[in-house]
């Protein structure tokens, strides 16, 4: 039997009604380097949340080191010899990387008191096995991202973890540090560790790993030698076959620009990668701008930006000419900015209140008469839009009660009445049933047709090449790919871009595109 | 009073003054670095300064009657934390409770047990011993101001040391810590940031009861509502202590010294009591709103 | 719809019996404990607020100024901001408007009255308002400092009315009488209600409509829901942080001037004591809706004057009030009481 060997493992979580992981099997050998790669949503990160402890099963066993094993919580797997390392990394700012390390396992003197030598000592010793590159000394809040997540590490080899799991590891650091963190895993290897490592970046796993397991839809769809597989394959088995979205997208002719970016950036204190590097943007009248990306790579930033959630550090926007840079979000409102966002349930809608206030909260002032809401206006709007988008809801129901598709009907409706002429879309579909999101492009396309302009921001690469006029790619944060939607435009080279294989920002182009738009 | 001993006597009692708003706000410490708001430190303070006072007369032991108030004080703090944490009321609100409970509480026994709502006076209870080192108090200014004083006030500076102890140097104070700073950390790694919190509001009743038998056995005598505002005044010291044991020392006696000014100050100089009393909760407010400004001028730039 | 509705109330009602069922309770048991007459003590308890008039209609006006601390304290919840200071905001609202109608000895009341309730709300919101600015502006900790600041303002209060505006020729820390014309009309006497009950009910009523109805309330409530949903939506979601702070306090400034006119005529030393705490325990016991406010003053009062009742007429004592009011304040907010009756599914979707 495999080191660890996970088998027929089923989680469904019934809040959603989502089935993460679906019978997966997934076995890793002793000292090996296995990947487990997917899109957002295939279902990796639960597999592991599982494995560490973190939630429970609803079927399916784990054998570790030839075992059967209940892991209840992530203490339980960290006396198993199961570690794990976070994308959110858990530290205690105010505490030494010393503090930080040990805590809940300190070292005493005379039974009462830590032992802060011993602790300096013992943890300076892991950081020097494995070539580590902190001071036990510094406090947490004064690293680099890159060094925080050698801490998580260090703090897991401390506990002698044998089987480490690493979350999407890469996704927030720089070109260095992913080179650093590569020798890191390559030393643990040389002494005995195994590694599992979450991913959806294709060079890591050809790069690192040894095999790996491919997800999809909460399945397992391949298990691979990785030196029996091309980048392209992977890539294939990640996103899956072309699935051809039942709209018909019509010719349109582009008129004024509606919305621009120009070199909008955002960088935060204390990370040397930039979230949004430079992005130069634009979408015209009567156009249906696609951006594709997985998620991390800033596809979530342009939408706070562009919704006035969250300031860009460098660059200017325009919003119909208007620069609209520095605005609040009430201010792009009333400068005519109409948004669906990606978090429906948070951003987009107030679950507790009602659907009424729901629709009206973006126009609310047009229905005050001398300072007071119109109860009988806002009613006989509310129920226009339920009519016109045909919601399955009353208007005095909380928007809580709704199902997730009748949700985003109502987001729509409202967002939509304003007939404003640039609409963003982030994610639209994300979680919908198929009608709804037929819904939903129906909806966008018409917009386009309507001749307004549409910004959709998506890591559903099928919808992007369904719907969008231009397509652009970000990856880490920058603009990798600008591309007319041709018939020659196929989900396998987005995907490519997307996963960092292509790079027109740097590299030359590596197809010939032909600059024939669809008619 | 001659004007150069006026100093003196009213340094002596800032020293005396100090003591409970020290045990208390030590205690509120351990909570507020667990990550909780106690404002609870009032009412559990009054509950120790009743029961010590009373078991102190019941057994005449002054030893006992602290003991015993202690207990008090600590199974009030473990119905507070257990209605907080275990039935998730919230804090904020639960601590009020408390302060609300312990007021009806106390008068309510006082009147079934003495027959009287007034001050209750316990003639033969013995007094608490008082330090007298004859040697040192002849140290000038110094020794006047810092000998002399009951047991308990000497009790409290050494709870600083302890604390200070507790929070820097055992594993202990480290997961307290952790638990306020980020739960999340703690959780993580196995712990259980609830238990450490309960833990937390626990010391906060041991303290608090030693906070409250100081003011009722130095007087000899047990008055409703004795605390008198002294749980809310250690809980703005914690603030202005910065959350240190050795800010919060300081902080006291920065609250002590204008109990005691406004005391001597009456009739002597031309500031009116109440304004020297408001001081201390406006530099803590301006402390307050200057560390947010620092605050929020780092942020800024990397976030909206 | 109606059907949630209703399974959402039945849910909170079940709660807040459960709540009062163990207060009284802890009270009986208490009472049987400690009196040698308990039928006696639990009798007045109960029922005494109602055997006389003179008792019913004290509890009425105590309710009063409960009232509009409830309302303060329930609009600046409703909206996620926190008002720990309404102590000194009724306080610094009883003085002005003590000061007011002490400088108008001879306005016709009309005038000097409602001239009178204004300042009390200028003041009390100027307080809150402090607060709610350092927030908006730095982001400072509300709850603390609306609670440090009326720390300072309640001393600053007592200065003046035991200094500079003191009466000399009263025995008691209290400022000169208010001229007759603006005691408020007596409407039960011999007991001390006055006219401003009705005042305290048409003002709940009006708050909960302008909550439900006017242009400000929707927006503070939306933000007191979900600031990022308002933000995303176009709401000044900063202006938000000043506003319910101001309003909260307003209300409590005009509590301590409807209780200066209408109960005691004079800035008392401490007149207002209480008023701002018991605000919070009646704003949660109303869930924060202003019409709920009305009852649960009401209620708030009626364990008062049950205590007080109890005391004359047995051999129990007043704090006992203290002690139902402790248990409800420590039950009122435990989630783990009301979710008890919740289906199971509802159950698990709020521990997610």
């Amino acid at each position: 039997m495999a080191y660890l060997q996970m088998h027929g493992i089923t989680k469904l979580y019934p809040a959603s009604g989502v089935l993460a992981n679906d019978a997966v099997d997934l076995s890793v050998e002793e000292n090996e380097i296995h990947a487990v790669i997917g899109e957002n949503g295939a279902g990796k990160s639960t597999l592991m949340k599982l494995l560490y402890g973190l939630e429970q099963p609803d079927a399916g066993e784990i054998h570790f080191r030839g075992k059967h094993v209940a892991i209840r919580d992530p203490l339980a797997a960290n006396r198993l010899g199961i570690g794990m390392v976070h994308q959110h990394f858990k530290l205690v700012p105010d505490f030494t990387v010393a503090e930080n390390v040990v805590l809940g396992m300190e070292p005493r003197k005379q039974g009462l008191f830590i032992d802060r030598q011993s602790a300096v000592k013992d943890v300076t010793k892991v950081i020097e096995e494995h070539g580590f590159s902190i001071d036990p000394k510094q406090k947490a809040k004064d690293l680099t991202v890159g060094q925080m997540q050698q801490v998580e590490i260090v703090k897991m080899l401390y506990r002698n973890a044998e089987l480490l799991i690493l979350d999407e590891p890469t996704s927030v650091l720089t070109e260095q540090e992913i080179e650093s963190l590569f020798a890191t895993l390559g030393n643990l290897l040389s002494r005995g560790k195994t590694i599992i490592l979450i991913t959806h970046k294709l060079d890591e796993v050809t790069h690192m790993s040894h095999r790996v397991t491919v997800m999809r839809g909460g399945k397992v769809v391949a298990v691979r030698n990785t030196s029996d597989v091309d980048k392209r394959e992977l890539s294939r088995l990640m996103v899956g076959k072309d699935i051809l979205l039942q709209v018909n997208r019509g010719p349109t002719t582009y008129g004024d620009t509606v919305l621009e970016m120009k070199e909008i950036s955002i960088r935060c204190r204390g990370q040397e990668r930039p979230l949004l590097d430079r992005i130069d943007l634009q979408v015209r009248s009567g156009e249906l701008v696609g951006i594709a990306g997985v998620g991390g790579n800033g596809l979530a930033e342009i939408e706070d930006v562009i919704g006035g959630l969250r300031g860009a550090t460098q660059g200017s926007m325009f919003l119909n000419g208007v620069d609209v840079t520095s605005f609040s979000s009430e201010q792009l409102r009333e400068a005519g900015l109409a948004y669906v966002p990606a978090d429906r349930l948070h951003r987009g809608a107030s679950l507790p209140s009602t659907v009424r206030e729901n629709c009206i909260v973006t126009k609310h002032h047009d229905f005050l008469r001398a300072g007071v809401l119109q109860r009988r206006d806002v009613r006989e709007f509310t129920r226009h839009l339920i009519d016109q988008f045909s919601i399955a809801a009353s208007e005095g129901m909380p928007a809580g009660n709704l199902s997730g598709g009748n949700i985003q009907k109502m987001i729509l409706a409202r967002e939509l009445s304003g007939q404003s002429n640039f609409i963003l879309f982030s994610e639209p579909t994300w979680g919908l049933d198929i009608a709804s999101s037929q819904f939903v492009y129906e909806k966008m396309l018409e917009l386009r047709e309507r001749g307004a302009g549409v910004l959709l921001i998506s890591s559903n690469l099928d919808e992007i090449l369904g719907l969008a006029d231009t397509i652009l790619v970000l990856y880490r944060g920058r603009v990798v790919g600008r591309l007319e939607n041709t018939d020659t435009l196929s989900k396998e080279i987005i995907g490519e871009y997307m996963l960092g294989l292509r790079d027109d920002s740097h590299g030359p182009h590596e197809t010939n595109q032909t600059e024939v738009r669809r008619g | 009073m001659s004007n150069s001993s006026f100093p003196v006597p009213m340094l002596h009692s800032t020293i005396r003054i100090m003591a409970p708003f020290l045990l208390a706000a030590l205690g509120g410490l351990f909570t507020e670095l667990a990550g909780m708001l106690n404002i609870a430190l009032e009412g559990l303070m009054l509950i120790g300064a009743f029961f010590s006072v009373v078991f102190a007369a019941a057994t005449g032991s002054l030893f006992l009657g602290i003991v015993l108030g202690i207990a008090a004080s600590v199974a009030a703090a473990y119905v507070f934390g257990f209605i907080s944490l275990n039935l998730r009321a919230n804090v904020f609100i639960t601590g009020l409770a408390t302060n609300l409970f312990a007021e009806g509480i106390t008068v309510v026994l006082a009147f079934q047990i003495f027959g009287n709502k007034g001050v209750i006076r316990f003639e033969n209870l013995a007094r608490l011993p008082v330090l007298s080192i004859p040697s040192l108090q002849r140290i000038p200014v110094l020794g006047d101001i810092l000998v002399g004083h009951n047991v308990l006030v000497y009790v409290s500076w050494i709870m600083v040391v302890v604390a200070a102890i507790i929070i820097y140097k055992t594993p202990f104070g480290l997961r307290i810590r952790g638990t306020g700073s980020n739960p999340g950390a703690v959780e993580a790694i196995g712990l259980s940031p609830k238990r450490y919190r309960m833990y937390a509001i626990l010391i906060s009743g041991f303290t608090c009861g030693l906070a409250g038998a100081i003011l009722s056995l130095q007087m000899g005598a047990f008055v409703p509502g004795i605390t008198a505002g002294r749980g809310w005044i250690a809980l703005v010291a914690i603030y202005l202590g910065n959350k240190t044991p050795l800010g919060i020392f300081i902080a006291c006696m920065v609250f002590g010294f204008a109990e005691s000014f406004s005391n001597y100050a009456q009739g002597a100089i031309d500031v009116p009591a109440d304004f020297i009393l408001s001081f201390p909760y406006i530099i803590t407010v301006i402390a307050m709103i200057g560390f947010s400004i620092v605050q929020h001028y780092r942020l800024k730039g990397s976030d909206t | 719809m109606a059907k949630q509705r209703v399974a959402k109330l039945l849910s909170t009602a079940t709660g807040l019996i459960l709540t009062i069922a163990i207060s009284f309770a802890i009270v009986i048991l208490l009472i049987l404990v400690l009196s040698d007459e308990p039928g006696r003590a639990i009798y007045f308890f109960f029922i005494g607020p109602f055997t006389k008039a003179y008792y019913l209609g004290n509890m009425l006006n105590q309710s009063i100024g409960l009232m509009f601390t409830g309302l303060g304290i329930a609009v600046a919840f409703k909206s996620s901001t926190f008002n720990l200071g309404g102590e000194g905001q009724a306080y610094s609202g009883a003085l002005v408007a003590t000061v007011i109608l002490l400088a108008l000895p001879n306005m016709p009341g009309i005038v000097g009255g409602p001239a009178a309730l204004i300042g009390a709300v200028v003041i009390g919101a100027f307080v809150a308002g402090l607060s709610g600015f350092f927030k908006m502006r730095w982001g400072t900790d509300q709850l603390i400092s609306s609670f440090l600041v009326s720390s300072a303002v309640i001393l600053i209060v007592n200065y003046f009315v035991t200094g500079p505006l003191d009466d000399p020729t009263n025995s008691m820390l209290t400022t000169a009488r208010i001229a007759e014309q603006y005691q408020l009309l007596l409407i039960f006497k011999p007991s001390k209600l006055d006219i401003s009950i009705f005042f305290a009910v048409a003002t709940a009523i009006g708050t909960y409509f302008f909550m439900q109805r006017s242009h400000w309330g929707y927006e503070m409530r939306m933000c007191g829901i979900n600031r990022e949903f308002s933000k995303y939506a176009g709401i000044n979601v900063g202006k938000y942080l000043l506003v319910p702070m101001a309003i909260s306090g307003g209300f409590h400034g005009l509590a301590g001037g409807i209780t200066v006119m209408g109960t005691h005529y004079r800035c008392l030393k401490g007149v207002t004591a209480g008023l701002g705490w018991n605000g919070i325990a009646v704003a949660l016991i109303a869930k924060n809706n202003p019409l709920a406010v009305i009852p649960a003053a009401l209620f708030f009062a009626y364990l008062d004057a049950g205590a007080k009742a109890a005391m004359l007429h047995a051999d129990v004592t007043f704090e006992l009030a203290k002690i139902a009011q402790g248990v409800i304040f420590f039950l009122v907010t435990a989630q783990a009481l009301y979710g008890l009756f919740d289906s199971k599914k509802k159950r698990k979707k709020v521990a997610r």
